[in-house]
């Protein structure tokens, strides 16, 4: 907790706790009256007696801060607490009611926002009298909208989570959901926001007393202070100074204490958060051959430095790709399948530590500097992602989209390509592709969407296409069309494929190869109808047993595996697998398995599977 | 598809759930409406677990939601255990709460992010005024160690664990029915398969009746005794699930079938049996809903809406020109227009 907050966040909470006790405490510390004229020689400057020197008029600068202060915290944070009562019902109210309640309120809401703030503020303090109750009321009432505004956002982004609707299922009454549900998640955020309105108050009422519309002399405020401090500029700068910086920094404080808290509430936590970069020695690269293919990995490492420790999140793995052919990547989530291909493409986060060698037609892309990058990611290496939403701009048409990439990387003209994003958009089966060039991706479908983006991805005739999960996102039927499209189109433009899923019966379909990640390591590899018809692997034949299939008798019981996936921070030593695998003995405790070749099939393990039963208890499972 | 009927319904003395003619729609801006579910009418028997399955957009879930009357269903009967749900308003609605359960697709969002797994599952028998010592028993039930879980928060799970106390949560009121709403496609295959056993374990020990809704037909089968094909709102088909997966009739279910890359059935490929994408519900289309896509679509499909009917032993299906293994042609007028 207190790492992520920084010492910065500590600071501030520091500078507020004394400034608030200070005001609190004032009667009790051994200070001069903040009225006591000539308590001192006037406008002198810091001296033992009166560490932050004297006024005008010979009064204690320390004491009056310190008074001050009370007047103005007492009216930040009180005007914030006031603007809270009234604020958030009124806010949770709408949020969880919604309908006419929202309505109402919100069209009041939006009226109030309207006005004119300060001027109001002026108007009022004028007219009622400039006291601390009324200057207080004024700034609690114009924060009001905004904290309706605030609490209802955030009701309603939790109202509609499946927690809620859980609870109503539950048949707790909406009193109860509100206090147990609702509002403990809401508190975060309205808590951030509150130091955040604690600052602009005490800016408000400073600017307030600046104008001598506040708390009355002889009573001290900061703003009060700063004005009355301009005349003696010149000859005794502190005077002005002093609450000057005093006030600077208080409302820094608070912006900062606020700032923090709302990143708190943002940031999820995740073991692969990135959070500061430390330089890592590179990861040296075992000596081997560069051979004659068309893409080679060898011994490609991704590393994350996390403050929980260091995440391996791709450990070693080597391939090599020839055109024509698939080669599908299989794990669970967390296995690295997904940070492979990443890595591959250069495109990692800043935080990544990237070892090993990536070779396209015996060059070396990872010793080409991002910008270098450009010019082969399109043209050479074509990629389509799990979400075609993120890959697409929304704010732009189709039409410009795709023919983007034909106009940058292959220099042709408006019409050509025009033309050619009209024959690129027929050729991946979008009826009536002059139409949608006009049209934005909101509008269509997700698998139109998705072919869309496997259109851009060939836009530049590339060697090799990287689909990460591309049908994850889809409909069963839409899934089959796109799997069947992106084979058709291997065949056509002769490329290689690289299939990025957690689906095995897809993967058993259409790819040629295949190979199983498991905690960032690879633990078997070959020809994917060798690999699914006889596992040898514990883990890849767990995997197959427990994925459900259509050939399986109702209520068939599946293979479990049992426990879950290993903390990558954590790995337990020698094989990944051992806690999970049924089959481990003590040497699997002790040292890492080797992938140990066996006719192009290889796997890691020190116990494999005998074939036999393999074969016996894996047969159906790739199913062709 | 687009079926709509009842002919399939069993008598009502021997159903726990009884669903007729479950309308839901939702208002979708410039005076359009989203016709999500259109007339479907199931049942369950005690103990009987129902598949319902079918691609987005299908109602499954809508219909899933109007069966807790969260929110309720614009028209239609819910009938549980003989007592009308539909009608039933405020408190007199909450008193049935118990006997009706849910577990749902995304197991961080189904959870309170600030409270304990304690306080998650023994909500509900502090709702209800019960003892809260069974807290300890379901976690365990649910395969999770009281001891330390029952003090951690949502966050310190993994993804399966999460809908382990989900499941709980569900449990620990003794529903007579536990809707689950794609309990498992948010994880991933070894976890899934550990929740699926885990549910099949539930079942027997609780004696539940489950409505297992998925998109995955290899899931459904797995875990259920029937199940309901839909599509836009409407039902396709239905019947026990080895006899639905071996002899699919309809065309739509068994251009499911036949998407599966393992569908492991003689099935033409897909791609001749379906074609274009989902029409959207706001407009859904005359007549049969499933007739753009149907290559055995003609005439009658779009001037007459199927209905239900029976084709089998307990199988039954809502389509004019349909898929069915004996040569002899359909019965076109079994049924009135």
């Amino acid at each position: 907790m207190r790492r992520r907050l920084g010492i910065g966040f500590w600071l501030a909470v520091g500078w507020i706790g004394v400034v608030l006790l200070a005001a609190l405490l004032a009667d009790l510390l051994p200070l001069y009256r903040y009225d006591e004229t000539l308590a001192g020689p006037p406008q002198t400057g810091p001296s033992w007696e009166h560490p932050l020197g004297t006024d005008g008029l010979g009064r204690d600068v320390l004491s009056r801060i310190v008074y001050g202060a009370r007047v103005s915290l007492g009216v930040g944070v009180g005007a914030v607490l006031l603007g809270l009562l009234i604020g958030a019902p009124l806010g949770i109210l709408a949020g969880y009611r919604r309908r006419a309640a929202d309505a109402i309120i919100m069209a009041v809401n939006d009226v109030a926002l309207a006005f004119p703030a300060l001027v109001f503020a002026l108007a009022v303090v004028a007219f009622a009298g400039a006291s601390l109750r009324n200057v207080l009321i004024v700034l609690a009432v114009l924060g009001v909208p905004a904290w309706v505004r605030l609490v209802r956002g955030a009701t309603l982004s939790f109202a509609e989570r499946e927690f809620v609707l859980a609870a109503r299922v539950l048949g707790t009454r909406d009193r109860r959901i509100l206090w147990r549900e609702i509002v403990p998640n809401v508190a975060m955020p309205a808590a951030s926001y509150a130091f955040i309105g604690m600052a602009v108050v005490v800016v408000a009422e400073g600017s307030l007393a600046f104008l001598g519309l506040s708390v009355q002399a002889p009573t001290p405020t900061w703003g009060g202070l700063i004005n009355e401090g301009r005349t003696l500029m010149e000859t005794a700068p502190h005077v002005v100074l002093v609450p000057s910086v005093v006030m600077f920094l208080t409302v820094l404080s608070f912006n900062l204490v606020g700032d923090r808290l709302r990143a708190l509430t943002d940031v999820r936590e995740s073991g692969l958060e990135p959070v500061r970069q430390v330089t890592v020695s590179p990861m040296p690269v075992a000596e081997h051959q560069v051979r004659d293919t068309l893409l080679q990995a060898e011994d490609v490492r991704t590393h994350f430095v996390t403050p929980r420790g260091l995440v391996k999140a791709v450990d070693g793995v080597s391939f090599t790709l020839e055109r024509g052919r698939t080669l599908a990547i299989v794990g669970e989530s967390g296995s690295g399948k997904s940070m492979l291909i990443r890595s591959i493409l250069g495109l990692l986060p800043g935080s990544a530590v990237r070892g090993g060698k990536v070779y396209l037609s015996g060059e070396d892309l990872t010793a080409r500097t991002p910008a270098e990058m450009r010019s082969v990611l399109g043209p050479r290496l074509g990629t389509v992602f799990q979400d075609p939403m993120t890959a697409l701009n929304p704010v732009r048409t189709i039409g410009t989209q795709v023919t983007e990439p034909l106009r940058v990387h292959l220099g042709l003209g408006r019409k050509e390509a025009r033309a050619e994003a009209v024959r690129l958009l027929a050729s991946v089966g979008i009826p009536d592709p002059v139409r949608m060039l006009g049209r934005y991706p909101h509008q269509l479908s997700g698998g139109m969407r998705q072919r869309v983006t496997i259109a851009m991805a060939l836009s530049c005739g590339p060697d090799v296409l990287f689909a990460d999960e591309p049908t994850t996102a889809l409909d069963v039927t839409i899934q089959d069309q796109v799997l069947r499209l992106l084979h058709r189109l291997r065949e056509e433009h002769h490329m290689a494929v690289v299939l990025v899923s957690h689906d095995l019966s897809v993967v058993a379909r259409w790819a040629d190869e295949v190979i199983v990640m498991y905690a960032g390591k690879v633990v078997e590899r070959g020809p994917a109808a060798e690999v699914f018809r006889r596992p040898r692997m514990p883990y890849t034949q767990a995997l197959l047993q427990a994925a459900p299939r259509l050939s399986d008798p109702v209520h068939h019981r599946l293979r479990e595996i049992p426990g879950r996936p290993p903390d990558l921070v954590d790995l337990p030593p020698g094989c990944s697998f051992r806690p999970r695998c049924a089959y481990a003995r003590d040497r699997c405790g002790q040292e890492a398995p080797p992938l140990v070749n066996g006719s192009g099939h290889q796997y890691a393990c020190w116990y494999p599977r005998p074939i036999e039963t393999a074969i016996a208890e894996g047969a159906e499972s790739s199913g062709r | 598809m687009a079926g709509s009927g009842k002919a399939h319904l069993r008598p009502r003395d021997e159903v726990l759930l009884r669903v007729e003619d479950l309308v839901v729609e939702f208002p979708a801006g410039r005076g359009r409406t989203v016709r999500a579910v259109s007339g479907v009418s199931f049942d369950l028997a005690r103990g009987e677990t129902l598949g319902i399955v079918g691609e987005s957009g299908c109602g499954k879930s809508s219909a899933a939601r109007a069966l807790v009357q969260l929110p309720p269903p614009r028209s239609g009967s819910v009938r549980l255990d003989g007592r009308e749900l539909t009608t039933l308003r405020g408190e007199a609605l909450r008193r049935t709460r118990r006997q009706l359960q849910m577990i749902f697709q995304d197991p961080i969002s189904s959870l309170n992010p600030r409270r304990r797994v304690r306080e998650i599952v023994g909500e509900g028998p502090r709702v209800w005024n019960l003892p809260g010592d069974r807290v300890d028993e379901v976690l365990e039930a649910v395969g999770l160690d009281p001891a330390t879980a029952a003090v951690r928060r949502p966050h310190e799970f993994s993804g399966g664990q999460c809908q382990r106390i989900s499941i709980a949560r569900a449990l620990i009121l003794d529903p007579e029915v536990v809707i689950c709403d794609e309990p498992v496609s948010a994880l991933d295959v070894s976890v899934q398969a550990q929740i699926l056993g885990l549910l099949e374990d539930l079942k027997a020990r609780y004696r539940l009746t489950l409505v297992f809704i998925a998109h995955d037909l290899a899931v459904v089968k797995n875990v259920s005794d029937r199940i309901m094909v839909m599509y836009l709102g409407k039902v396709c088909e239905l019947a026990p699930s080895a006899d639905l997966i071996s002899r699919p009739a309809h065309p739509y279910t068994r251009a499911l079938i036949a998407s599966i890359p393992d569908g492991g059935l003689d099935l033409p490929p897909s791609d001749t049996l379906i074609s274009g994408e989902p029409p959207s519900p706001v407009d859904p289309p005359s007549g049969c809903r499933f007739r753009t896509r149907c290559p055995r679509a003609r005439e009658r499909c779009a001037a007459e809406e199927p209905q239900i009917r029976q084709v089998g032993e307990d199988h039954w299906l809502a389509c004019h020109f349909p898929a069915l293994p004996d040569p002899e042609p359909p019965v076109e007028d079994s049924n009135k227009e």
